[in-house]
């Protein structure tokens, strides 16, 4: 071939401990440490019997964190999850006090999801001139409309037999079921992301998604596949969010998908795409959680907790950018 | 006063890896149309950016009117009677002609825009330049050679002394090509002086008169165009005789690899038939908007065609995505390595094996191992010029980046590879390069289209040239009978009838 | 040609389409109930829809450069519920003063979700959301977990139910804001500045229009008509609680996309946002008329947005097509 030059191109990749202690999941990992001894110092009751204890329902929300972080990294957004919960949550409470067994009735939840998420997926991508923003926007709109629909003039609708969610929401021990369930899908779309192929598709596509498509990836089905899992998670957070209030009504699941999305962004998931992993993601749902339940013991208003998120969320995807930018400003300077 | 209305001395632009322009220099007398000519990334663009502000050189002195002038914005130039009208129109595409025209020096009374105003003076000019839409339409309603003119309708609004044409007719019919004619030498004999810019010789032989040559970021000289023979400005141009730079090999012929009959979609190409044989080079080429490009891209199922079809080794293919035609090996490498061709923010060993890493992926996970060894052998075997293979194929040249996407296309088995101007934006030195990595994928066996505008290159490297026109197959030219002039003559002869198609 | 560019100017215009919907709405609903066009009827509907419809036109100058903003409920609760508490307690009685103040607080709000946007580079998405929280909760903390009545709020809800030649006060405002807009947009040359940093933001760079500063710009009026939002709900519901209008954000986005007003910046005007937040307040109020009951509210409206968008892609697509069998080869 061509190459007779003789120039050899090195394929020894660099020591990463440096980077990795230096990356911004190095910092997560120091955030949350002391995020943990800041609810230490400041509540008396913060251990760990008691965070385990609170924790079953704000970890629900981190099954909408993982397929958000996959449709982040696309560069794409859907605001419609938390609709998706309050059907999905309405539907199985009201099959579930038809009196049909129990695991039909987990079966309903999920698939009422996954349906809602594969009616997004199928808009995307027969009509994919339209931004994701907006066709959630209306589904978000239209799903939670359903379920108003659905739960009529009284808004809301509880369980009148609720053992079998009573069961769902046991523990081995302190450690409550959801606790491992989370752990085991967070480990599962970790993986999928960072080491397989598909993952490293889905980073193709969130960074250039012509070249990705040129170069043979099945653009429209990874769309349609991740918007459609999308769904089925929120299918089961919305289980598991019934298991903790034994009902639902026409606020379930509301302000979710913000919650969903700001623990990926503070994550250091780029909401441009192509940026960030779930490690980061993952310790950021924990550090939010930590963060919520130590403030609500030493009983801080509810509303300065979802203030100082804001501001964290701002200030995670602004700063780097400011950074950069006045970095960027000196080096002209020097120039000069 | 000067001699000169525009002069610029010993200009110098650095971009990040790049030495855009090297101490160049260029003269523009009152009242003469300059030709800007040179390859690909010579230069020119970069050039004319620096004139209008919209670059700062980092050395370099710039008089007007033997005056020093230093832009520090594209406002300022604008001020100085300096518009350009660029290869790509700027326009806002939302917006009304008349708006476009005058964006940033509306008529305003009162504080109020003077719709009707500006409406009736667009008129006037787009009148002067014989214009057959109206200002009110909407400039993303227009054709490219509409939108054109509006831009140099907005160049005569600001009463600009100095107009920069940057490959005007690039886009243009042969017809509309002499509208334009017909409109820089009325400017011409309103005393603009005018820049040009192109790659069409023709153009040059009718409109200007002198000749300013780039190359490789260079400046190589000044001509009369009286003065200078044909081969001596292409020489110029490109700094060698053309017979050295295409090491173009002597292949015998395999069997057919590809063929297409009829294949059509409906408002990009009509009716389009060859065939490609192993070992072969076939140059596709034609005017910019020709079809080219999009006849390609539906062999290879990025688009849909609505007829025809397409064999590869005598069976018939049916493929619907870019994923199927790499299954059955033909792979398309893009025009645009920016956006299609190449992800910019990754290294390139990632990019290398992006078409093929679930072919040696263990169960769906990435053996990145098996990975970095693949890639640093196919990077090396193009004679990439890279330290290691995770920088991002932003850090290299042009030419070495369209070394990466050959790369991908041989990180696996293929039989047709179709490259779409391979050596665009690509300085003389890789380009020699890139047509010897050409020349060894048709000796090894492959079926090879070129894509080119360049007349060397398709001339150079061709076994057989197929000329398109309009969307249409207006000839097909063996290597032997092949001349630049009869190119021409296919390219653009039959646009201009607007019959073409019954 | 002449004639076709006519016909095809009354086909193609976006906002001819929308009043011949409107006005087949209309006439449809008053077949079913009479009493639907009475001026009564109208005026009322105005009234209560006047927040959505003052707030469309701040989110058209948003969509306009191509961005989004979700926190101006939040803004207007902030705003309304800082005036109704200085109300309550009666450190301000001045209605026109509250005004200001809303209008103020809507301003500095705004001002800073532009400044995160333009100079910070955050995603407007990502940006509103973050002050979607950050001012949602600001007007709680303001209420310090109260609430402002119709007797805490005097003089104040007087506005609402005041008129002047006939017409509410609430509904002189929106006029007042509409035609204010319609020159703006139209006349001036920020408002076209604003239309060309959409259309094409390097063109305009190049062009020498300071792109950053146009989007601030575009954030402040945003935060300035959630401000008055603000202090005009107060007024109209006579009362100011923290979580006022939660969740309407999307009516106004909704009544933006229906008035033709794209997401990709560019296209969209102020008859259009007006046309579109009309349609969206006749709906809303013929739905129980026809027999609806005002739980499928929500249903249809997400029905109606996604049926709007997906038309006009197949539209756009129908329209390219046509455009390429056009072309001569």
């Amino acid at each position: 071939m061509a190459g007779k030059s003789g120039r050899s191109i090195s394929a020894t990749p660099e020591n990463t401990l440096k980077k990795t202690i230096f990356s911004w999941e190095g910092v997560l990992v120091i955030l949350f440490i002391a995020v943990n001894i800041f609810c230490m110092t400041i509540s008396d009751v913060y251990n760990l019997k008691n965070v385990l204890r609170e924790m079953p329902k704000y970890l629900a929300e981190i099954f909408l964190l993982l397929p958000m972080a996959f449709i982040l990294v696309l560069g794409e957004i859907d605001i419609s999850v938390g609709s998706i919960v309050c059907l999905s949550a309405t539907v199985s409470c009201m099959v579930c006090n038809k009196g049909i067994p129990f695991i039909c009735v987990i079966l309903v939840g999920i698939l009422v999801g996954t349906a809602c998420g594969m009616v997004n997926g199928a808009i995307l991508t027969k009509f994919d001139e339209l931004p994701p923003m907006i066709v959630t926007l209306a589904t978000q709109i239209i799903f939670r409309g359903i379920a108003e629909i659905a739960l009529g003039s009284g808004g809301s609708v509880s369980l009148s037999n609720a053992d079998g969610f009573r069961a769902i929401a046991g523990r081995v021990g302190i450690v409550p079921y959801i606790f491992f369930l989370v752990i085991i899908f967070a480990v599962i779309a970790a993986v999928i992301l960072g080491k397989t192929t598909f993952g490293r598709r889905v980073y193709a596509m969130g960074t250039n998604r012509l070249t990705a498509y040129y170069s043979g990836v099945h653009v429209k089905k990874i769309r349609f596949l991740i918007y459609t899992v999308m769904g089925a998670l929120a299918g089961i957070c919305a289980l598991f969010m019934v298991s903790s209030s034994y009902g639902a009504n026409t606020t379930t699941g509301s302000g979710f998908e913000m919650d969903a999305i700001a623990m990926a962004v503070f994550g250091g998931i780029s909401s441009t795409g192509g940026k960030g992993n779930l490690a980061g993601g993952i310790i950021s749902a924990f550090i939010i959680v930590c963060l919520r339940i130590g403030l609500g013991q030493v009983n801080m208003n509810p509303q300065l907790i979802l203030l100082i998120l804001g501001v964290l969320l701002i200030c995670a995807v602004a700063l780097p950018n400011v950074i950069a930018e006045i970095k960027n400003a000196r080096k002209v300077a020097s120039r000069k | 006063m000067s001699e000169y209305i525009l002069e610029l001395k010993g200009i110098t632009k650095i971009f990040p890896g790049v030495k855009a322009l090297n101490n160049v220099q260029f003269q523009l007398k009152p009242g003469e149309v300059h030709a800007l000519m040179g390859e690909n990334g010579a230069g020119k663009s970069t050039f004319i950016k620096v004139i209008t502000g919209v670059h700062k050189a980092e050395e370099g002195e710039m008089f007007l009117n033997g005056q020093k002038v230093d832009f520090k914005g594209p406002r300022d130039a604008q001020a100085a009677g300096i518009a350009a009208v660029y290869q790509h129109p700027t326009s806002y595409p939302h917006l009304t002609v008349a708006e476009n025209i005058f964006m940033g020096h509306e008529i305003i009374k009162n504080h109020m825009i003077q719709w009707k105003a500006m409406n009736t003076e667009a008129n006037k000019l787009l009148k002067e330049l014989n214009a057959d839409f109206d200002a009110t339409a909407e400039m993303g309603a227009l054709s490219v050679a509409q939108q054109q003119m509006v831009e140099i309708a907005k160049a005569l609004s600001t009463n600009a002394k100095i107009i920069i044409l940057d490959e005007p007719t690039a886009a243009l019919t042969k017809s509309e090509s002499e509208e334009l004619y017909r409109i820089v030498d009325k400017l011409k004999a309103e005393g603009v002086s005018i820049i040009f810019i192109s790659h069409r010789f023709e153009d040059m032989y009718r409109l200007a008169s002198r000749i300013t040559v780039f190359r490789d970021s260079q400046y190589i000289g000044t001509y009369d165009v009286d003065g200078i023979t044909n081969a001596d400005l292409i020489k110029a141009m490109v700094g060698r005789e053309i017979s050295d730079l295409f090491p173009k090999p002597e292949v015998k012929l395999g069997k057919e690899m590809l063929r297409v009959e009829g294949l059509s979609r409906t408002g990009y190409f009509k009716d389009v038939s060859f065939s490609v044989r192993a070992g072969e080079i076939v140059g596709l080429t034609g005017l910019v908007g020709a079809g080219r490009t999009e006849v390609v891209e539906s062999i290879c199922g990025i688009t849909t065609p609505d007829s025809g079809k397409v064999y590869l080794e005598g069976q018939e293919m049916h493929i619907k995505q870019p994923s199927e035609a790499m299954e059955k090996g033909i792979i398309l490498l893009p025009e645009d390595r920016q956006k299609e061709g190449l992800i910019m923010s990754w290294g390139l060993g990632r990019n290398v094996t992006l078409p093929t890493i679930s072919k040696y992926a263990k169960n769906g996970f990435n053996d990145e191992k098996t990975e970095r060894e693949l890639s640093k052998n196919l990077l090396e075997e193009v004679d990439t010029k890279a330290v290691d293979i995770f920088q991002p194929a932003s850090s290299l040249s042009g030419g070495n980046q369209q070394k990466v996407v050959v790369a991908k296309a041989l990180s696996q088995e293929m039989k047709v590879v179709i490259m779409d101007e391979p050596t665009k934006g690509v300085d003389v030195g890789a380009k020699a390069e890139i047509y010897a990595i050409m020349g060894d994928l048709a000796q090894k066996g492959y079926a090879i289209i070129l894509i080119s505008s360049e007349m060397p290159e398709i001339l150079g490297m061709s076994d057989r040239i197929i000329v398109m026109c309009n969307g249409r197959k207006t000839g097909e030219l063996s290597r032997e009978e092949a001349t630049q002039e009869k190119i021409l003559e296919l390219a653009m002869e039959k646009g201009q009838s607007g019959k073409g198609a019954k | 040609m002449e004639k076709k560019s006519i016909m095809k100017k009354i086909t193609g215009s976006r906002e001819a389409l929308l009043l011949v919907v409107l006005i087949l709405l209309c006439a449809a609903v008053s077949l079913r109930s009479p009493s639907f066009l009475s001026v009564q009827s109208i005026m009322e509907m105005l009234k209560n829809n006047a927040v959505t419809m003052i707030m469309s036109l701040g989110m058209l100058c948003v969509m306009l450069v191509g961005g989004i903003d979700i926190s101006i409920m939040s803004t207007l609760a902030f705003a309304g519920m800082s005036v109704g508490m200085l109300l309550k307690y009666g450190h301000v009685s001045s209605t026109l003063l509250c005004f200001l103040i809303a209008m103020g607080i809507g301003i500095i709000c705004g001002f800073l979700v532009g400044l995160v946007i333009s100079r910070a580079a955050v995603p407007p998405i990502i940006a509103t959301m973050g002050f979607m929280y950050i001012y949602r909760a600001l007007a709680y903390l303001v209420g310090n977990s109260e609430w402002a009545g119709a007797d805490a709020l005097g003089s104040f809800k007087d506005f609402a139910l005041g008129s002047i030649l006939g017409l509410n006060n609430v509904i002189w405002v929106t006029i007042i804001c509409y035609v204010i807009f319609f020159f703006f947009m139209k006349w001036t040359r920020t408002g076209r500045k604003i239309y060309a940093v959409g259309s094409n933001p390097s063109a305009a760079e190049v062009s020498g229009i300071n792109v950053k500063n146009i989007k601030l710009l575009v954030y402040s009026i945003m935060g300035f008509l959630g401000g008055l939002g603000g202090a005009l709900a107060v007024s109209i519901y006579a009362s100011a609680q923290p979580n006022m209008q939660y969740g309407k954000e999307m009516d106004v986005i909704a009544a933006c996309v229906i008035g033709g007003v794209s997401m990709s910046g560019g296209r969209g005007t102020v008859i259009g946002a007006l046309l579109g937040s009309l349609i969206l307040s006749v709906i809303a109020k013929a739905l129980p008329i026809i027999g609806f009951e005002s739980i499928y509210q929500n249903t249809i409206k997400g029905v109606i947005i996604l049926v709007v968008v997906v038309v006009n892609v197949v539209m756009q697509r129908a329209s390219d097509k046509n455009n390429l069998k056009g072309r001569e080869m």
